[in-house]
């Protein structure tokens, strides 16, 4: 018994060494393939910056890495500029067969080719990837529609603002994905989200004005205030807090009326949109809610008191049977004056 | 200004892929380059070498694009020195932070670098 003890024990131990073995040999391995890829791509960085900045240059005879790790430094460079050098760029991927060869492998039967197809795609900056990938948005697999979200983002794709909200509110696909695509759109996209507000659902509006609060300016603030009357209490709530976030003075009058709103996640909104614009004029009614609504709400106007008005917070807190968050609110204040 | 006479430009910038794009773009339309990789860095730059211009990114650790401004036009050196912030935040006020740091244009991020070279020739130009 005692012999077999010590036999499993040795097995045991070889095999450990053999793990670690193989363990440290792959480390060596992958740490020699980077330092390889970063040579390449450093190596070919003059050529890179050569074809963004000027189009046809005659390429050298590269190998099978070198054209992977020049592609590599073209994506990047794709998702940093626009114009004539975005051009450039995508001229290369198309005239070298790189979008081509994309295309096809997005036709793939394996998930995990079309998922990296699709997401290669995103960095060679070709108009003809629009269209697929919008249909690979569809895709049964989550991964290859999640890495089309991300390419169309990184193309810029205005088409693909309406379905990327409507992924966005469905859940197909991760939100933060969605999010991320339509945000790297840009301000370009919010024309289309606007198109939103008027014949979409309210759900899907309600992230249209979300968006527009994120990639818009302050032209967008009086369609967004005429939604603090919406009857969807949601879209309400997302007009508000999109209102603070473009700091639209004008909406003041309007989002003080939404902190008597019957909904409490559009009075917090409401405050905190308050407290962003800085309105001095809002006040008293903030101090009024901090005292009296529920929780949310209350502590949210006392946040808000705290950019509005420290003066008014302070007389508010010490009122005698106030509730934590107003000292919390005042603690801050002292703490950021 | 240099010795053969091209005007210099401070480039700062953490990611090394813009910097190098930028330095190309602008050494390319005959500017002489000197390049940071964080705001101390360029300030430290600017301060020894005087450049005719900066262009900062605005998001680089240690010290950010803004920091970098007010610090440039706290120094009798630098505080007439134009400066280009290269910004990915477009939001209204951080465009007007960089303006109040004391920032004389912004270009945002995705770029074109040719427009970027007009920037700099306007800007220069100005002076």
């Amino acid at each position: 018994m005692i012999d077999e003890l010590g036999w499993v024990s040795g097995a045991l131990a070889l095999l450990s060494l053999l793990l670690v073995c193989t363990l440290a040999g792959r480390r060596v391995t992958l740490a020699r393939a980077e330092r390889r890829r970063l040579g390449a791509e450093e190596r070919l960085r003059p050529l890179a910056l050569a074809l963004v900045d000027g189009g046809s240059v005659p390429l050298p005879p590269l190998t099978a890495h070198d054209s992977r790790a020049l592609a590599v430094v073209l994506a990047r460079y794709a998702r940093q500029v626009n114009g004539a050098a975005l051009a450039y760029i995508g001229d290369f991927f198309e005239g070298h067969g790189h979008v081509a060869r994309e295309l096809s492998r997005l036709e793939d039967r394996r998930a995990w080719r079309r998922a990296s197809a699709a997401h290669a795609l995103g960095g060679m900056a070709s108009e003809r990837a629009i269209p697929v990938l919008l249909k690979a948005l569809a895709d049964p697999d989550r991964d290859v529609a999640a890495a089309a979200a991300r390419s169309l983002g990184r193309l810029r794709a205005l088409e693909a603002v309406e379905p990327l909200v409507y992924a966005l509110v469905d859940g197909r696909l991760p939100r933060a994905v969605s999010a991320q695509g339509l945000l790297s759109i840009g301000p370009e996209a919010v024309p289309r989200l606007r198109d939103l507000l008027a014949e979409a659902p309210a759900q899907v509006a309600a992230f249209a004005v979300d968006l527009i609060g994120l990639l818009g300016d302050a032209t967008n603030a009086p369609e967004l205030t005429v939604l603090l009357r919406d009857t969807s209490a949601e879209v309400r709530a997302h007009a508000a807090r999109a209102l603070g976030r473009l700091g639209a003075e004008e909406a003041a009058d309007e989002l003080r009326r939404a902190l008597d709103d019957r909904i409490p996640f559009v009075r917090v909104n409401a405050a905190h949109a308050l407290g962003a614009i800085g309105d001095v004029s809002a006040a008293p009614a903030l101090a009024r809610q901090a005292r009296m609504d529920g929780f949310d709400p209350a502590e949210a106007a006392a946040r808000a008191l705290v950019r509005v008005s420290p003066q008014v917070l302070e007389a508010v807190a010490a009122e005698p049977g106030n509730w934590p968050h107003l000292d919390q609110a005042v603690d801050l204040a002292r703490i950021q004056a | 200004m240099t010795d053969n006479g091209q005007p210099l430009i401070l480039i700062a910038d953490d990611d090394p892929d813009i910097l190098a794009l930028v330095s190309f773009r602008l050494q390319k339309a005959g500017y002489e380059i000197v390049q940071a990789r964080n705001g101390e860095e360029a300030v430290q730059a600017a301060l020894e070498r005087r450049p005719d211009l900066a262009i900062l990114d605005v998001m680089m650790p240690r010290v950010d694009g803004y920091e970098a401004t007010r610090r440039l036009r706290q120094h009798e050196e630098t505080k007439r020195m134009p400066v280009i912030l290269l910004t990915a935040r477009v939001q209204e006020d951080d465009i007007a932070r960089g303006f109040d740091a004391g920032a004389d244009d912004y270009v945002k991020k995705p770029f074109s670098p040719q427009e970027l070279g007009s920037r700099v020739q306007a800007v220069l130009g100005r002076r």
